[in-house]
């Protein structure tokens, strides 16, 4: 919200407290102030009157005038089109330093210009809160401005600092002045002095009927004033309402919005002679289209609080007034409305009609439930002051004011307790009072409170230990760290589990990425791995954030095709993440990873390392070796389901203990073209499946003591004959004393028969019993042979 | 006979001194030593000396044959030396040609932050707690003492999935399922770090994607004070040991008191620059003492016991840590930035 220097000085004395103080003390005890801005800023201005105006020899549009400063007679080119003779203007003098630059004596089109004449605009004021008039030329003072004033900012009343407050939503109270008022003085321990509002005047006989017909309005204070004078209002009307940035508009309608500024009161003025029943019922349940007060029609639903007359409405209660009630130059009378409408209600039929008016935001962060008698009587005050009111009848009220003020026991142990500090008494006493909480003492440990109506947030006597803290300082309290029963910490087990997956990824050349988790339906669609239909977002922000993601490859591509159109065409990389199913109970812990087919871009020896599927397939293998998964009980197959990410030939299911935890392969050539990369290699395993199965724990084997002993085997066989099947083969027949079969070299092309390779093998024999002799393994090695020729048909070739 | 024994030591000599290579060295060493060579046909003219010659004379030839073979031995040696060097000279390589690239993945800047502030707490005997994003109103919200229609629900923009369902907007989630859990379990020592969503439109300070981390301790006698250097120990293991923290009262609605906490410039050390806007201060961290509310919702007697709660986000001390102008960056997983975070710190 906005609040200026000069307001808050109207309340207290703020003589030794400098503006950057201010929004320093505000901002410490919880009145967060996020911007600070000068209302104008200008230095070197005097007020001067034109002598004489006359148009510039050379240009259509520049004026040359004789303007007299106090002192001297100057001539400044000026090209607004209301300069005229006679008027009294701005003058920023040369070497004034405005927003826009320093101004300078000078040359304009052969002429002489000594200076500048101002619109208000140039002088830095904001201009929202300008009107078209006051942008489109120069600023015209009025005929009693005195020549040569240098402190014009002053006379202008702009030497003034706004603040730009962000409040708490448990201090709503704080958009009205007073209470705002009251939390300054409290911060800064200084009296405030508030505006009485009690007035003289008879009171006539109420003749206004209200009722309400719904539960979401408990409270109406209704009013009616019978004769006012509509006029301009006061200079200082206007200018402190432009201050809090609200347009003047006339007395009447600047008396509303000045009082629910002053109280946070939302008033509601209507012209009495449009309200000729003198009736107002607060109702819902109506289902029409409604032209409020700012000519737009909107569509109005049951469950919105309506404003009738005669069963007509004239208002969006809490939101904004009607266009057939409103007060203009005619008005003659009127009927004031100070209502409590529910703040739900509001915040739902301000939110549905896109309109968040001022009072719809005070109805909705919650308003003082003294405040709607504060306001009545405030504007009746002031009506009567600037708008020649009279006429005025009784209050009438529809509904209940039973409001009744909080007593809250503070004790000072308890407080000194939570905030680790010592405070005394006294001192928590005299903040209490500072707040006007009206401290009694019950005991030497206790004090009584009684809580300001408009303080809603204060419930509890830990608010009461938040309102000593904040006052008294944050800076008293003396840092110490918890003591308590140690008790044992760590990472989960998952969360360690995590650590290795990176630090293996990290080892294997692979970075880590982190992409989003809301994707389009396209790319759940691109998954092969997902864990179950996916979360939609019930109110996404595009189409493109609309799912939880179900697998995380399809980011994993998008991250690629962004490097690779960025020219990084060499990378390895790795997502580790969760993903979720609309089933409840589905989480699952991912891991996507991709390789470039291209390892390196500066090898000058000639030497080609390629990233392939048997590069990452011993990546994921030493992954799962080092969570406790060996070789053995991991297998790769062949997918049975096809899908145009992964080439149907060049990649794998793989599974542990024979159940499937996901797949790794080369990218299909379809997907490849689709997103611009070369034969990247890629995969994605579901840890939550993998981390099911029972991990193998570390175990003490003895290092051989005899020899091993190792024969090459060199076959051919027919093409779809797998290594698989081969290792296979030699391991049954091999025997006990078999202990390693290595595949070392594929061949194919001269000598080999077309459709056939060639395979050669290591096979190790060892023997913990002894050196093992030709004897021993001979039979084995024949029945290996043998096993080959007869299962796979392979033709042995001499060694 | 006699014969001038020292000059042909000495023309011997000379031979064997003048050889180059090892292939001449051993052609004068079968010609002076070999059973052909010179020396043995001096032997072999012993034999027609008379028998008080012989002795003499047999003497010389040893003397001449022992002084050759240690020339020769020492000359192999310095023939084999040379060689070797002259083999090393010609192995040169071009140590400044490039290296063959051994690279090390990196791990995210956000996953740096979040392990480093893990291993803070975890030290101090802090459980690290994990939960789901996809989550319940109820732990979201209401447990944190944020009812529906609670103004508090304007400050977060929510991802709805359903009526129930939402993204969790905010850790303070994972500390509602623990304090369910673990509120007969006293005390509480975890560290909630996870994924968090906003439904705000990305720019170069929002992203409706980001990383929290929540702390939260619930004890006996657990102070604002004990909140207070918490607070000031996180800010110097981050940002160096000169830190001071500065707290400044706030508003969340699971904590009373709650503050915004600063952390002195770690930039300018607190005189003022562009990064804390000329104020010496930067805002990192949200904290307070655990409203009661939440400790009876959670079947914890608030008033015996208290607890303390504090909040980060990883992207912003990310951020401030690395001088990250846009949070974009750190979702855009552009290698040339990824790899920028590999070293040890």
């Amino acid at each position: 919200m906005r609040v200026t220097y000069n307001w808050l000085k109207q309340y207290m004395d703020l003589s030794d407290v400098t503006p950057e103080r201010l929004a320093e003390e505000m901002t410490r005890s919880g009145l967060e102030v996020e911007g600070v801005q000068p209302m104008a800023s200008a230095s070197d201005l005097v007020i001067g009157y034109v002598k004489e105006c006359i148009d510039h020899p050379d240009s259509d549009h520049l004026h040359v005038c004789q303007v007299d400063d106090g002192t001297t007679v100057r001539q400044i080119v000026c090209g607004a089109p209301n300069v005229r003779a006679g008027i009294k203007v701005i003058v920023a003098l040369p070497g004034c330093k405005l927003p826009g630059g320093e101004i300078k004596s000078g040359v304009i089109r052969g002429q002489k210009s000594d200076g500048m004449i101002c619109a208000l605009f140039e002088l830095g004021v904001d201009k929202k809160q300008l009107t078209e008039e006051q942008l489109s030329g120069i600023e015209i003072l009025p005929d009693d401005a005195e020549v040569g004033n240098r402190k014009v900012l002053e006379y202008l009343n702009l030497d003034d600092v706004i603040y730009d407050v962000g409040l708490t939503p448990n201090r709503a109270d704080c958009l009205a002045m007073w209470s705002l008022a009251k939390e300054v003085g409290a911060t800064l321990n200084k009296e405030v002095r508030l505006p009485d509002y009690s007035y003289e005047c008879e009171t006539v006989p109420a003749t206004l009927k209200l009722a309400s017909e719904t539960d979401k309005c408990p409270l109406f204070e209704g009013k009616i004033v019978n004769h006012v004078v509509i006029k301009p209002s006061p200079k200082w009307l206007q200018d402190a309402l432009h201050a809090a940035g609200v347009k003047a508009i006339n007395n009447v309608v600047d008396i509303s919005n000045y009082v629910m500024l002053e109280t946070g009161q939302p008033l509601h003025f209507y012209d009495l002679a449009k309200i000729p029943l003198r009736e107002i019922t607060v109702k819902t349940g109506l289902d029409e289209i409604y032209t409020a007060l700012d000519g737009i029609e909107y569509k109005i639903q049951p469950e919105d609080i309506m404003i009738t007359t005669g069963g007509k409405a004239i208002g969006i209660a809490g939101v904004m007034g009607g266009d057939d009630s409103k007060i203009d130059e005619d008005t003659k009378g009127i009927i004031i409305e100070a209502a409590t409408f529910n703040n739900v209600s509001i915040r739902n039929t301000s939110r549905r009609l896109d309109l968040n008016t001022e009072a719809a935001v005070h109805f909705q962060k919650g308003i003082d439930p003294k405040g709607g008698h504060k306001a009545v009587e405030r504007s009746v005050q002031l009506l009567i002051e600037l708008a020649e009111a009279s006429g005025i009848e009784e209050t009438v009220l529809c509904g209940t004011n039973d409001f009744r003020e909080t007593e809250i026991i503070a004790s000072v142990n308890r407080i000194n307790a939570l905030l680790g500090t010592k405070f005394s008494y006294e001192q928590i006493c005299s903040t209490f009072e500072r707040l006007d909480f009206q401290p009694r003492k019950v005991s030497d440990d206790e004090i009584a409170t009684v809580i300001p109506s408009y303080r809603t947030d204060i419930k509890v006597w830990q608010d009461l230990a938040e309102e000593v803290i904040r006052i008294l300082g944050y800076d008293n309290i003396v840092s110490t760290l918890p003591l308590m029963p140690t008790v044992q910490g760590g990472l989960s087990e998952l969360g360690r589990k995590k650590r290795v997956v990176q630090n293996i990824m990290n080892g294997a050349g692979l970075s880590e990425v982190i992409s989003y988790s809301l994707v389009s339906r396209a790319k759940i669609d691109e998954g092969i791995m997902n864990c179950d239909d996916p979360v939609e977002i019930a109110n996404p922000l595009s189409e493109e954030r609309r799912y939880y993601r179900t697998s995380l490859l399809p980011s994993m591509l998008e991250t690629a095709a962004f490097n690779v159109a960025r020219s990084n065409e060499e990378y390895g990389l790795f997502e580790l993440a969760n993903v979720y199913g609309n089933d409840n109970d589905v989480e699952e812990l991912h891991l996507s990873m991709i390789m470039s087919e291209k390892t390196t871009d500066s090898r000058w020896n000639g030497v080609a390392d390629r990233n392939d599927f048997y590069k990452l397939k011993g990546i994921v293998l030493a992954l799962l070796d080092k969570l406790g998964y060996d070789e053995k009980r991991v297998s790769f197959t062949v997918s049975e389901q096809t899908n145009e990410m992964l080439h149907p030939n060049k990649s794998a299911d793989i599974a542990v203990d024979g159940k499937f935890i996901g797949k790794i392969g080369v990218i299909h050539p379809t997907c490849r073209r689709k997103y611009d990369l070369d034969d990247n290699v890629m995969g994605e395993l579901n840890l939550s499946a993998l981390f099911a199965a029972k991990p193998a724990k570390v175990r003490f084997t003895s290092v051989a003591r005899y020899p091993a002993v190792s024969y090459d085997l060199a076959m051919i066989v027919s093409e779809d004959v797998t290594a698989e099947q081969i290792v296979k083969v030699i391991k049954k027949a091999g025997g006990k004393l078999l202990k390693e079969t290595e595949i070392f070299d594929v061949y194919r092309g001269a000598n080999i028969p077309d459709g056939q390779k060639s395979v050669a093998v290591k096979v190790v024999y060892q023997s913990a019993e002894k050196t093992l002799s030709e004897d021993d393994i001979m039979p084995h090695h024949t029945e290996i042979i043998s096993q080959l020729r007869k299962a796979l048909g392979a033709t042995l070739r001499d060694s | 006979m006699n014969r001038d024994w020292e000059s042909m030591r000495k023309e011997y000599l000379a031979r064997i001194s003048e050889c180059k290579e090892l292939n001449s060295l051993e052609q004068l060493r079968i010609e002076l030593l070999g059973k052909k060579g010179s020396v043995n046909a001096l032997m072999q003219e012993m034999k027609n000396l008379a028998v008080e010659e012989k002795k003499a004379f047999g003497m010389a030839v040893n003397n001449l044959k022992q002084g050759l073979e240690k020339s020769f031995a020492e000359k192999l040696e310095q023939l084999k030396k040379a060689q070797l060097e002259a083999q090393l000279a010609k192995d040169r390589i071009d140590i400044t040609l490039p290296a063959t690239s051994y690279r090390h993945g990196t791990l995210h800047p956000l996953t740096v932050i979040r392990q480093e502030i893990e291993d803070i707490f975890v030290a101090m005997g802090y459980s690290v707690v994990e939960g789901p994003e996809v989550e319940y109103d109820v732990y979201n919200f209401e447990k944190a003492n944020i009812p529906h229609d609670h103004p508090a629900r304007d400050m977060q923009d929510t991802f709805y999935v359903d009526v129930r369902r939402l993204l969790r907007t905010q850790t303070t989630a994972i500390q509602m399922r623990v304090l369910e859990a673990q509120g007969n379990k006293l005390p509480i020592k975890v560290i909630c770090p996870g994924k968090v969503y906003r439904r705000d439109d990305d720019d170069a300070t929002h992203s409706h994607q980001f990383t929290q981390i929540e702390v939260l301790v619930v004890g006996e006698g657990i102070t604002l004070a004990d909140l207070k250097g918490t607070l000031e120990l996180l800010a110097r293991s981050m940002f160096g040991p000169e830190r001071q923290v500065r707290l400044r009262q706030s508003y969340f609605p699971f904590t009373e008191p709650s503050q915004e906490v600063d952390v002195s410039c770690h930039v300018c050390g607190g005189k003022g620059c562009p990064v804390c806007k000329g104020t010496g201060w930067i805002e990192i961290l949200g904290s307070g003492m655990v409203h009661p509310n939440v400790l009876e919702e959670a079947g914890i007697d608030s008033t015996k016991y208290s607890g303390f709660a504090l909040g980060l986000g990883v992207e912003r001390v990310a951020m401030l840590k690395y001088g990250i102008d846009d949070i974009r960056i750190l979702y855009s997983n552009n290698i040339g930035f990824l790899r920028n975070y590999k070293r040890f710190e």
